[in-house]
């Protein structure tokens, strides 16, 4: 048997890409804006900026899946918490109970909020629903149990964007995906993606003198993460040099291609690296090279996911 | 307990495509967009006087270990007790997560629109839901006590069927002598379909 066919797939392309990104970005935008919320301090803007936004993310990408499913009724097995029993080993029914339960964590942690700020009270519909006794206490319950609720949406979370690696991780046939580096790189770049994206909101739509100390603590992580991303892209490279064909191949279709080594490697990581190190070190008179660097940071996030779809290489013994 | 595989020796197929045929009326699969469960690959190897052309029969491997299974959020795809791997399509919701961890290319989608299509190319269509769909080892006529429709249709018999449990029937022998091989076993997926090199009878 000594003829092999190599090829990469068209199947999960990129919709996919988006759903793992925009599931990767909503649950860390989530869990970062509610651990600052609980250990850094309470702050109502960006617990319901990250919030709301962080839930419409995952909307996004779960209806970007639904609308690509073949049969849609079938969905509600998946929607039933008891998956987890019956399907175990099945990193989509873990993903699906994850986001389900962050997205309900989520709003849970917000709903106080929600209530303390006019605008939302204002709002037909919404407002009215705010103002029932039962959301009154339901969000007493959750203001008493403030940390429980937002670490339960936090945990769910860290889970989404660790099962965006795992599910490409579970396709055993392509070696660029069949590692324990992916769930590693996909989580790193969901947080750094984050970072990027609560920089934007708090130096764009949220813009405070007073939050100049989160601003800076999260610049500071986001170059950790994004230093950390560039070593495991380095491991990865070296890993898919040698061992197997698939990974040789994989290596060769994206280490040969401008829109992965300037688009994402260049622009999506190391001039944001550099911008946001600066930010760190001297800081910036303005704001624009913060906002720059967070803007490419989230191209690069959605381009790992786009490349990492098509770079997969199968490998068939025909 | 029985423990179906199947052995298919290249030398003998001759690419004659009746075991693609016999298959696609026995289980009405989407022949009009190319799809099929099992499928005769045909490749030219070699160069100038040694070139010759090979045919490559592939179908569901039936893994004992199958990663489709392991991936499957609903539990739409299933073993039974005799190592047949099957897909409840009333309970898949088409994420075709199976086909992307399927490393023997196995798997491809029926859709509202194949269905629609296959009322007319098949005057009357069993499925009623869109799937994933694949080979099934032809469940439906083993357990009639039947031979799947491939094997039957055979014209070179090489295609070949039977019991691993069963240490007198000649697939559990050719398996156990080593002639029969499977794909990829590094992989861990442990297929349940066997191949006789052809390179190995040569000369």
């Amino acid at each position: 048997m000594d003829t092999m066919t190599y090829t990469t797939q068209s199947i999960w392309t990129w919709w996919i890409a988006m759903y793992l990104f925009f599931g990767g970005l909503g649950a860390a935008t989530l869990s970062i804006s509610f651990l600052t919320d609980m250990y850094c301090r309470p702050h109502r803007k960006l617990v319901l900026w990250g919030a709301l936004s962080g839930v419409a993310m995952l909307a996004i990408s779960s209806a970007v899946l639904f609308g690509h499913l073949l049969h849609h009724v079938a969905v509600i097995y998946v929607l039933n918490p008891l998956v987890l029993f019956y399907q175990p080993h099945a990193w989509i029914a873990w993903g699906t109970q994850f986001i389900l339960w962050m997205m309900v964590w989520g709003m849970l942690y917000a709903l106080p909020y929600m209530r303390e700020t006019p605008w939302f009270m204002r709002m037909p519909l919404v407002g009215a629903l705010l103002q029932t006794k039962f959301v009154a206490w339901l969000s007493g319950c959750c203001l008493k149990r403030r940390r429980i609720v937002g670490w339960l949406a936090t945990v769910n979370g860290i889970g989404t964007a660790v099962y965006t690696g795992l599910l490409i991780q579970s396709f055993p046939a392509v070696a660029l995906w069949h590692n324990p580096g992916v769930p590693l790189l996909f989580t790193v770049s969901a947080f750094s993606t984050a970072f990027a994206y609560l920089l934007l909101l708090l130096n764009v739509f949220i813009p405070d003198e007073n939050d100049q100390d989160i601003r800076h603590r999260y610049e500071r992580m986001d170059v950790i993460l994004i230093a950390t991303e560039l070593v495991i892209l380095f491991s990865f490279f070296n890993y898919t040099l040698s061992g197997s064909e698939s990974g040789y191949r994989s290596a060769k279709l994206l280490w040969n291609d401008m829109g992965w080594l300037v688009g994402f490697i260049g622009f999506g990581l190391i001039v944001p690296f550099f911008l946001e190190l600066k930010g760190v070190i001297k800081g910036w008179s303005g704001r624009m090279p913060t906002v720059a660097a967070a803007l490419l940071v989230l191209m690069g996030g959605y381009m790992l996911r786009h490349y990492f779809m098509y770079a997969g290489v199968y490998a068939y013994p025909w | 307990m029985t423990h179906y595989a199947m052995v298919i020796d290249l030398n003998t197929c001759v690419g004659c495509n009746a075991c693609m045929a016999a298959c696609a009326m026995e289980n009405q699969t989407p022949v009009w967009k190319g799809s099929w469960r099992t499928y005769v690959h045909e490749k030219e190897i070699g160069v100038a006087e040694q070139v010759r052309r090979r045919f490559f029969p592939r179908l569901c491997n039936h893994c004992d270990n199958p990663p489709c299974l392991t991936v499957c959020p609903t539990g739409a795809t299933y073993k039974r007790a005799d190592g047949i791997v099957l897909i409840d399509p009333d309970r898949c919701m088409g994420c075709r997560a199976c086909a992307m961890a399927c490393p023997y290319d196995a798997r491809y989608e029926v859709t509202y629109g194949d269905i629609k299509i296959g009322k007319e190319f098949y005057g009357e269509l069993q499925r009623t839901s869109p799937s994933m769909d694949k080979c099934s080892f032809c469940a439906h006529r083993l357990d009639k006590g039947m031979k799947p429709a491939c094997v039957e249709t055979c014209v070179g018999s090489a295609r070949q069927f039977g019991d691993l449990d069963n240490p007198s029937d000649p697939v559990t022998q050719l398996v156990a002598s080593g002639v029969a091989q499977p794909l990829m076993p590094h992989l861990g997926t442990r297929p349940n379909v066997y191949y006789i090199d052809d390179m190995k009878r040569k000369g």
